[in-house]
């Protein structure tokens, strides 16, 4: 044994006197600020979209329902449960939160012997130590793991497109479509959107895989419209889509379009229906519109056949007749309704129930009826002056659009109205060449058409002059004057929009060669008046809401001429829904 | 720094020099000069530390890439090598005689990355994982996911909720029977 090993052990006793660099209380030690320790839930930006038990890896996180918290639009209303036995702390969670609801304060340090304690639902659960919430990690706009950013849809500049009535975007490329399909989160809190409820991340997932054909199939369980719905649905999916939280929806609509463009030319091998075997039932569908072409489609599925009375030469309604072409274009909207017409669906064209054939003698030639003859007919604003020449109703224009007709409008047209039937019209308008203003009587914000029909408006040159009602309509050297009064906003009224109310004294004169009237749709539904179908007081058909059956046995009502003038995907829902029922019916 | 670079290329095979910051430099060297470029740093260069050793899964280019931190105290920068080996049957030269602490870096990459360092002392006792029997948890072919479910059993009772089926039993019952039922007889009658 040398000298050193004998002293050695004594070294250790230099630092005896000085200050320590242990901690005397090491559970009450704060971490550094950005420490990731227990999480945290803003419930009132979290969405229960479940991105978070989604991504993690160590399967941590539950989504779970909580006292008190219900789904609402856009809302599942669960919330994670995170189990600190299985949590590695690494944040995946934050960083994929599409709301950044989800954090993590620097809290880390917490004893108990209960081993319960440690899963708890961050941001509802009390907890028995201080959670400072603002120190600790959250995820920044860099570390977001979705890309905010959509795929911008090839299209024609407003200068080009605005003197066409052809279509003016292109579809995705493949690779977009890829591109896009991988922003979705697979959540789901779009489903409930859908007025069908269509199984959009299924498809989406389809695209992402490259199976399209199975994608087609997808969207085929809940809605046989799918081009013209890629094409001009009002994407209410969009609206609650977790990644516009913070980013850009996913362009859910374009990505079902692309779908469609894909596979369209091979649709019947695709999916080969071969319905079952027949009932011997016979449904007569009233109106060849979306809800019509639904039902009869499905009612096919099932076994039953299918005859649709249409009143014009050509089936699709207010896809074919309200729809101009650069939106949703003729050939398409034609080959989607062929294929529903090629699984044996009579249809009787140019037969207007009423006048050409009554709803007592459809009734007993079928097993039962499906009323869907849409909203079709344009109302008319108390105003003076309605019948003066030059003055349209927005729906009759749009039929002649649809019919082919290019109208001289003359060089100015005033449009009233601030829906989409509007601005169907006052873009149609544009294309005709003529200068156009739209007024409205309240402010955009209170505009029912879609926001990104307004926007293309006033790219393609369109004038809205908002807080303006006109008053009286009358002719002067040939032309119209159009007089107008400014309108302010008031208190709330039953749709929770402010009421306008004229400003005194403000009226003043637009000139212009026309004036198209787009200020709401109404049923007719005198037409079928031989039997006695219980009406609403807005003039639509009284029906169950869950089953669409009439007062009337075996008489089903939907679409537009049920719930007034609305949109497409929410009547394709109404005949899906009039099929089960139907069929339902005939089961006993 | 460059004239320690400039020096280090009339030796060495070196490419790909980037300056991340005034007194650190990253450069690649090849796999077979390894040794000798970082005995050279050591010894002629006074790199006198090795800071840490760190490796990157490009899985995609079949590649693994291990980066060796040393640093220079007298001149106060740092030199980062970088090497590229092959993801199948890595191997790498073991520097564990130039420094003792490299037997922490490489005991480590062998267990999280499966990089062999043969002759260095006790590279394959575990480092952090006890009785790990499947691929090495760092490599990014490691499914972290499938390896919990696999590994780690359920707790009792644990039950949970998928939102959108939640919003369908609590908003739209009626709808959702309807699409069940419809997307059957579709499905049976179809493709």
């Amino acid at each position: 044994m040398s000298l050193k090993d004998i002293i050695s052990p004594f070294y250790a006793w230099k630092r005896a006197f000085e200050k320590p660099y242990t901690i005397k209380d090491p559970v009450n030690r704060k971490a550094a600020d950005l420490y990731r320790g227990f999480h945290t839930n803003d419930i009132e930006k979290c969405i229960g979209c479940g991105s978070c038990e989604e991504i993690c890896q160590n399967e941590a996180i539950d989504m779970v329902e909580v006292a008190e918290l219900v789904a609402t639009k856009g809302n599942s209303g669960l919330k994670p449960l995170i189990d600190y036995g299985r949590c590695c702390w690494c944040a995946l969670c934050v960083d994929i939160c599409p709301t950044t609801s989800l954090g993590m304060s620097n809290d880390y340090t917490w004893l108990s012997e209960d081993p319960e304690v440690y899963r708890f639902v961050p941001g509802i659960d009390e907890l028995p130590w201080a959670n400072e919430s603002e120190k600790g990690y959250k995820r920044g706009d860099e570390s977001w793991l979705v890309n905010g950013e959509r795929e911008k849809m090839p299209e024609q500049e407003a200068d080009e497109r605005k003197n066409t009535f052809d279509e003016f975007q292109d579809g995705y490329t493949d690779e977009q479509a890829i591109i896009e399909a991988n922003r979705c989160l697979d959540c789901g809190i779009c489903v409930q959107a859908c007025p069908t409820h269509m199984d959009i991340p299924q498809y989406i997932k389809a695209i992402r895989d490259g199976k399209l054909d199975e994608g087609l199939r997808i969207m085929f369980q809940t809605n046989p419209m799918v081009e013209a719905c890629g094409r001009i649905c009002t994407a209410k999916c969009e609206t609650v889509c977790a990644v516009g939280h913070e980013g850009k929806p996913i362009a859910i609509r374009w990505l079902k379009r692309y779908i469609g463009d894909k596979t369209y030319d091979r649709k019947d091998e695709i999916i080969d229906l071969k319905p079952k075997p027949a009932s011997g039932k016979k449904v007569g569908i009233i109106g060849g519109g979306p809800a019509g072409l639904t039902a009869a489609y499905y009612l096919r599925t099932l076994g039953h056949d299918a005859v649709i009375y249409e009143m014009h030469d050509k089936l699709g309604g207010m896809l074919k007749w309200g729809i101009p072409d650069y939106r949703l274009p003729a050939d398409v909207l034609q080959r989607e309704i062929d294929y529903i017409i090629r699984q044996d669906v009579e249809v009787k064209y140019n037969t207007k129930v009423g006048k050409d054939i009554m709803l007592e003698d459809i009734h007993k030639e079928n097993d039962a009826v499906f009323v869907c003859i849409g909203a079709q007919l344009g109302t008319e604003m108390p105003i003076e002056g309605l019948d003066t020449e030059g003055v349209l109703s927005g729906v009759g224009f749009l039929e002649k659009i649809g019919k082919g007709e290019r109208p001289d409008l003359g060089k100015d047209v005033v449009v009233v109205g601030g829906g989409n039937t509007a601005m169907d019209c006052c873009r149609s308008s544009v294309r005709l060449g003529s200068d156009v203003k739209v007024v409205y009587r309240r402010t955009e914000k209170e505009m029912p058409a879609d926001e990104i029909e307004i926007i293309e408006a006033k790219e393609e040159g369109v004038d809205i002059q908002i807080l303006t009602s006109p008053v009286k309509i009358e002719k002067k050297d040939g032309r119209l004057a159009i007089e107008c009064i400014k309108m302010e906003l008031g208190e709330p009224d039953k749709s929770g929009r402010r009421r306008p109310e004229p400003v005194k004294g403000s009226e003043y004169t637009i000139i212009a060669d026309t004036c198209i009237m787009a200020v709401g749709q109404k049923v007719e539904p005198e037409i079928m008046k031989d039997l006695d179908i219980k009406l609403t007081r807005w003039g639509t058909f009284e029906v169950n809401t869950d089953t669409l059956k009439s007062n009337q046995d075996t008489i089903y009502a939907g679409g537009d001429c049920e719930t007034g003038p609305d949109d497409a995907i929410r009547a394709i829902a109404a005949g899906k829904k009039a099929a089960y029922f139907i069929d339902k019916q005939f089961k006993g | 720094m460059k004239d320690m670079i400039e020096r280090l290329a009339s030796k060495f095979n070196i490419k790909d020099i980037n300056e991340h910051k005034s007194n650190q430099v990253f450069f690649t060297a090849e796999k077979i000069d390894i040794e000798g470029v970082i005995l050279y740093l050591k010894e002629f260069e006074k790199y006198d530390q090795l800071t840490m050793i760190s490796c990157v899964d490009y899985i995609e280019d079949g590649k693994f890439q291990l980066t060796y931190l040393l640093r220079n105290y007298d001149l106060n920068n740092d030199a980062c090598i970088r090497v590229y080996i092959d993801r199948e049957n890595p191997t790498m030269t073991s520097i564990n005689e130039l420094w003792a602490a490299a037997r922490v870096y490489e005991r480590e990459l062998k267990e999280m990355f499966g990089i062999d360092f043969p002759g260095c002392p006790r590279v394959d006792d575990p480092f952090v994982l006890e009785g790990w029997d499947t691929i090495p948890p760092m490599r990014k072919d490691f499914d972290t996911k499938k390896y919990s479910e696999e590994t780690y059993f359920p707790r009792e009772g644990r039950t949970k909720k998928d939102p959108t089926e939640q919003m369908a039993e609590k908003m739209y019952p009626v709808e959702e029977e309807v699409k069940k039922s419809i997307t059957k007889v579709f499905r049976d009658n179809s493709k």
